[in-house]
């Protein structure tokens, strides 16, 4: 069982969908003024961080 | 992109402004979203249901503080979530109306009203709405005598709207509820269109039952919904059972007959709780919505033959309009027909307006952005001053 893995594809879901919704706070254009690319930027990260522990603990 | 098998991904509100007029209210919380995600296996919530075996009683996750939060925040003594608005009339239609009774509902009232009477036994009779398409207590006054001279017996329930899904104007509740309860008549309260985006206190309202809907205004998943009463009503609409299997001899406790025993038993709930904080927050931010709805409003009235059929100016997001002589001319010599302006707004990243309309149609603009408010203004004049119509 790894606790660490099932909470981190929980966590990257959960991220993604703050992402999400930014993609619809800002349909039709996506036009990304400086404070939602930071809050995109942001998330990405997080994203990214998440993804590592997944590949740590499921794939290495 | 599937999803699944078959089933196409929907992305309408991550590559639209969606001004579908049921729609605004119910569009999800990156919370709700979340929630959805974690809880959408079938009985998810009864992971942690004890004694009593009842939904409103479950602690983990804290359901049962929910139920206490919606009747609080409502202003009333309790509530219960329900799966739709719609499940909540016919909840208390069935406890109050007996076969052949006359029940009240307005001119401008859901038909899932007429449904939850209709099931009950009930027989519905219509307050009229005035020439501004509103319910008057006055008209209610005279109604209720109508139907009393009619049956022979005070009507058990009257339904209202607190604003109607056909003009989206907002009625004098409180006035008609007054005249309600000189006859001792109990009133619902249906807020579809007002719990979850504008502030609701049914105490203020004096309303024995408020209805809300989960999936058209608390940005919650489909069908849910809450339906809150007072002290005096609660016994009443939520009566535990009394059946008793005759072989068995089992009964079933504390098991509520109008809910079936449980109601919301995953995402819905979950999803519902989870938009509850941002809910609470953004019905204190009503007179932007209106702001905003009157902004596109007035940018449509700007088109030359361009009418407004709700209230004006406006006092809610959900507008019925008439174009009959703007883009309507249009459509006569298009060669899209009617369906010129869903295709135009659909090609600046706007939908929401049925495909076709150009005579009378509804749109909700709740929820949406300042930029997004700007954006779909300034469609509309495009639209008209591209197919050559005048811009006063």
């Amino acid at each position: 069982m790894s606790k660490r893995a099932v909470d981190a594809v929980f966590q990257a879901l959960f991220i993604l969908s703050d992402l999400r919704f930014l993609l619809r706070e800002t349909a039709p254009q996506h036009d990304f003024d400086e404070a939602q690319k930071k809050r995109a930027a942001t998330s990405l990260e997080k994203v990214k961080r998440q993804i590592a522990i997944i590949e740590e603990e499921l794939v290495q | 992109m599937k999803c699944a098998v078959d089933i196409e991904a929907r992305d309408v509100e991550e590559m639209y402004i969606n001004i579908d007029p049921i729609q605004a209210g119910g569009r999800l919380t990156a919370d709700a979203m979340k929630a959805a995600i974690s809880f959408g296996d079938g009985y998810s919530v009864c992971d942690n249901c004890r004694n009593p075996p009842r939904l409103d009683y479950i602690q983990k996750p804290p359901i049962a503080q929910f139920h206490a939060d919606l009747a609080t925040w409502l202003n009333m003594d309790t509530a219960r979530v329900v799966p739709g608005a719609r499940r909540g009339f016919q909840a208390v239609a069935s406890t109050y109306v007996e076969k052949g009774d006359p029940v009240i509902v307005t001119s401008l009232a859901h038909y899932t009203e007429f449904m939850a009477i209709e099931a009950a036994g009930g027989v519905p009779r219509e307050i009229p709405k005035d020439a501004k398409n509103h319910i008057t207590p006055d008209a209610a006054a005279e109604k209720i005598e109508a139907v009393i001279r009619e049956f022979s017996h005070t009507p058990p329930l009257l339904f209202v709207d607190h604003v109607d899904y056909q003009f989206g104007n907002v009625h004098d509740v409180a006035g008609i509820i007054k005249v309600a309860h000189q006859y001792d008549i109990p009133v619902l309260v249906n807020g579809a269109y007002t719990v979850g985006i504008m502030p609701v206190d049914g105490k203020a309202l004096g309303a024995d039952f408020v209805v809300g809907s989960g999936h058209k205004s608390m940005a919650a998943p489909a069908p849910s919904g809450v339906l809150a009463t007072t002290k005096e009503h609660a016994g009443q609409v939520f009566r535990t059972t009394q059946a008793k299997g005759d072989v068995t001899g089992r009964t079933f406790g504390m098991k509520e007959v109008e809910m079936m025993g449980c109601t919301l038993m995953g995402v819905t709930v979950v999803g519902m709780m989870a938009s509850f904080p941002h809910v609470r927050e953004r019905v204190q931010h009503w007179e932007t919505e209106v702001a905003h709805s009157q902004a596109v409003v007035d940018a449509l009235l700007s088109i030359e033959g361009t009418k407004v059929l709700s209230d004006y100016p406006r006092q809610h997001s959900l507008t019925r309009i008439d174009t009959r002589e703007s883009f309507d001319t249009v459509a006569e010599h298009h060669k899209k027909r009617g369906f010129f302006l869903s295709s135009d707004l659909k090609k600046r990243g706007i939908t929401g307006v049925i495909p076709g309309s150009t005579k009378v149609w509804k749109f909700n603009t709740f929820g949406l952005t300042d930029k997004q408010i700007r954006h779909v203004g300034e469609s509309f004049i495009e639209v008209a001053r591209e197919n050559g119509l005048n811009i006063v």
